[in-house]
């Protein structure tokens, strides 16, 4: 019987589609439902790929509630070039047979939220606008909460939109203020450790020789996102979403610390910072946990483990 | 000719109080129904005195959505010494006892405006949130609303908040940057209007002339707004902002406006909240709203003074006859 119960709030993206599938792959996580925003690509597309991703790992039973098409503020953006066109780089899946629940995705979390409070988590790995929403619309909802799990942020690592803003945060900064100071328990997972957990080409290859619609689906999202990430200089694909799983499947990787954290909203140079206050300056309580350092070669081998399992369970 | 069928989004608040009486002293309106939202009180006090309002002027079948208690990003900011502990002054109306609908406001607004495309007229005097939200919820009502007038901002006015902002806009700046960029028919109507509509004390007198409750509730919740006023800003009398917006709804031709690319400032410093319009087009973008920069505001004082007079003869009339206006007139 897996112990946790999750909902994943996500932009797909070729980062979050390998969540979902690890989420599949891991018998200690029991997926409830995805909610879409935003943020890769746009709500149409991720939506699509959210419902594609989920019949590729044979489990179109999981529902799927439509989201946020802007951020809360700041002006849409999208980012093709790390996600391709499609937000999954080259892979061409079948259109999805199945549709997302009719309801709208802030509803959909503040229904699941307050029917069963304090059993759910949440892992947002997109903007966090639908939790934003959620939070102003329903202010029971951030009690109902059990956790928030975010990829998001850069602290002390070098920002992958500005050069200090991390693309999550950056894009709706707006919305990671509210959910930052929403009293939610937080655990964030920050560039800091995400660039520590990166797949290469040596993985790929590995999973490859299971003959399985899941490897050949890594092989073709990967071919865009290993170039993108080549030409910045990193030796692989950091393994950003599927990161947030690690504190439910191998939290002994991960080590956290408890830190007072907030998003500059001033819209100068420093938008979308985010910055956790180390030495205690402000006097403020700790609002969240932080991932600061990470086995990274452990969890990439976890990883890589685990879509082995899931490629023998689907074969060809 | 069809009566023109409006919404209120609202945070009553005294002059939201009296907004929402003009609207149903006004044959010319047809109010479907009220959206709350935090500002003037807290959302709780808020709801309660929306559903009072209405029961006072025999209006309890229109209904009173909940909407939201917070800013989207800025902390709570309410304003208990411009409309006094309960929102209403010096005002004691009767706990309600109607409830409001169980649909969040956002979604009541979705629905009214999604149900019947390019009919909605959407009056919006208060803080921007419940709007913002339902055009981020549902991006489709934007072309679906017939148009919305806003009570808020001050362009070339001084601020009533900071030196530079207006309450309304102070509250919620982000929520006025959303609603503001949406493309949504719109007309702002600021303080370099509304600060001219003062309803003075003779003004009042000749309203109890009618004994009635209404009028009653008119003298009580303005004597303390008229405190207010006299207090912290030197004017003589109260100034009526919400009723003036409500009013370009039916009687456009007190204003004179212009249209105007009107923008917000988000960028938490001194200037949070300051709405000014880029009048010599330096940022070459278009105008996004028509902005009341003229009142007739004897005119409108005027009206306002015989509509409530007419509601309150017909309270009277019907506390005998067990009929009332507001239900004719439907």
């Amino acid at each position: 019987m897996p112990s946790h119960r999750i909902i994943i709030d996500t932009d797909p993206g070729v980062d979050d589609a390998f969540t979902f599938l690890l989420a599949l792959a891991s018998p200690e996580i029991k997926l409830e439902a995805l909610t879409t925003t935003q943020g890769n690509v746009t709500l149409e597309k991720a939506t699509h790929n959210a419902l594609s991703i989920l019949e590729l790992g044979r489990a179109s039973h999981i529902p799927v509630a439509a989201g946020s098409m802007y951020p809360l503020v700041q002006p849409l953006r999208a980012s093709a070039y790390v996600h391709g066109e499609s937000g999954i780089g080259n892979s061409r899946l079948p259109a999805p047979q199945a549709k997302p629940v009719p309801q709208h995705a802030v509803d959909f979390l503040i229904e699941k939220g307050l029917a069963e409070p304090n059993e759910l988590s949440i892992f947002p790995i997109g903007p966090l606008t639908n939790i934003a929403m959620a939070i102003r619309k329903e202010p029971r909802f951030a009690k109902a909460v059990k956790e928030l799990v975010i990829m998001g942020g850069a602290i002390q690592e070098s920002g992958n939109m500005t050069p200090q803003a991390e693309f999550n945060i950056f894009v709706d900064p707006h919305a990671a203020h509210i959910v930052f100071h929403a009293g939610i328990p937080i655990t964030l997972i920050p560039l800091d450790v995400t660039h520590k957990c990166l797949l290469k080409r040596e993985h790929v290859d590995r999973i490859l020789k299971i003959h399985s619609p899941i490897s050949r689906f890594i092989r073709d999202t990967m071919e865009v996102y290993l170039s993108a990430s080549y030409e910045k200089g990193f030796e692989g694909s950091a393994l950003h979403d599927p990161l947030t799983l690690a504190t439910l499947i191998a939290p002994e990787l991960l080590t956290l610390k408890e830190y007072y954290v907030d998003v500059d909203i001033s819209g100068g140079v420093s938008m979308g910072k985010t910055f956790a206050d180390v030495f205690a300056i402000t006097k403020k309580p700790a609002n969240m946990k932080v991932a600061m350092n990470v086995r990274g070669d452990d969890f990439v081998e976890l990883f890589v483990q685990r879509m082995e399992a899931l490629a023998k369970s689907i074969p060809e | 000719m069809n009566p023109k069928r409006i919404l209120i989004d609202t945070d009553p608040g005294i002059d939201d109080s009296l907004a929402i009486l003009l609207a149903l002293a006004s044959p010319e309106l047809s109010l479907e129904g009220l959206s709350v939202v935090h500002g003037n009180c807290s959302l709780e006090q808020a709801v309660i005195n929306g559903l009072s309002i209405l029961e006072l002027a025999n209006a309890d079948h229109i209904p009173l959505s909940r909407g939201c208690e917070l800013p989207l990003v800025q902390p709570s900011l309410l304003a208990p010494e411009t409309h006094g502990g309960t929102g209403l002054g010096y005002a004691k109306l009767p706990k309600p006892q109607s409830k409001p609908i169980r649909q969040h406001g956002c979604d009541f607004l979705i629905e009214k405006i999604m149900s019947n495309p390019g009919e909605i007229t959407l009056v919006a005097i208060g803080p921007l949130t419940n709007i913002a939200l339902a055009i981020r919820q549902e991006p489709r009502i934007v072309n679906a609303l017939k148009e919305l007038i806003i009570m808020g901002g001050a362009i070339r006015h001084e601020g009533n908040t900071t030196a530079l902002a207006e309450f309304n806009t102070y509250v919620d700046p982000h929520a006025a940057h959303i609603v503001y960029h949406a493309g949504i028919p719109t007309t702002l109507v600021p303080l370099d209007v509304s600060y001219q509509c003062i309803l003075t004390k003779p003004d009042v007198d000749r309203l109890l002339q009618i004994d009635s409750l209404l009028t009653r509730f008119i003298a009580d919740t303005t004597r303390f707004y008229m405190e207010f006023h006299d207090e912290y800003q030197g004017v003589e009398g109260c100034v009526i902002n919400d009723p003036l917006a409500l009013a370009l709804t039916f009687a456009p031709e007190l204003c004179d406006y212009q249209n105007l690319p009107v923008d917000v400032d988000i960028s938490s410093g001194v200037s949070l909240g300051k709405t000014f319009a880029d009048f010599y087009n330096y940022t070459k973008q278009p105008a996004n709203m028509k902005v009341a920069l003229g009142v007739r505001s004897r005119d409108f004082i005027e009206l306002f003074l015989e509509r409530m007079e007419k509601l309150a003869r017909s309270f009277k009339d019907s506390a005998s006859e067990g009929i009332n206006m507001v239900k004719q007139n439907r």
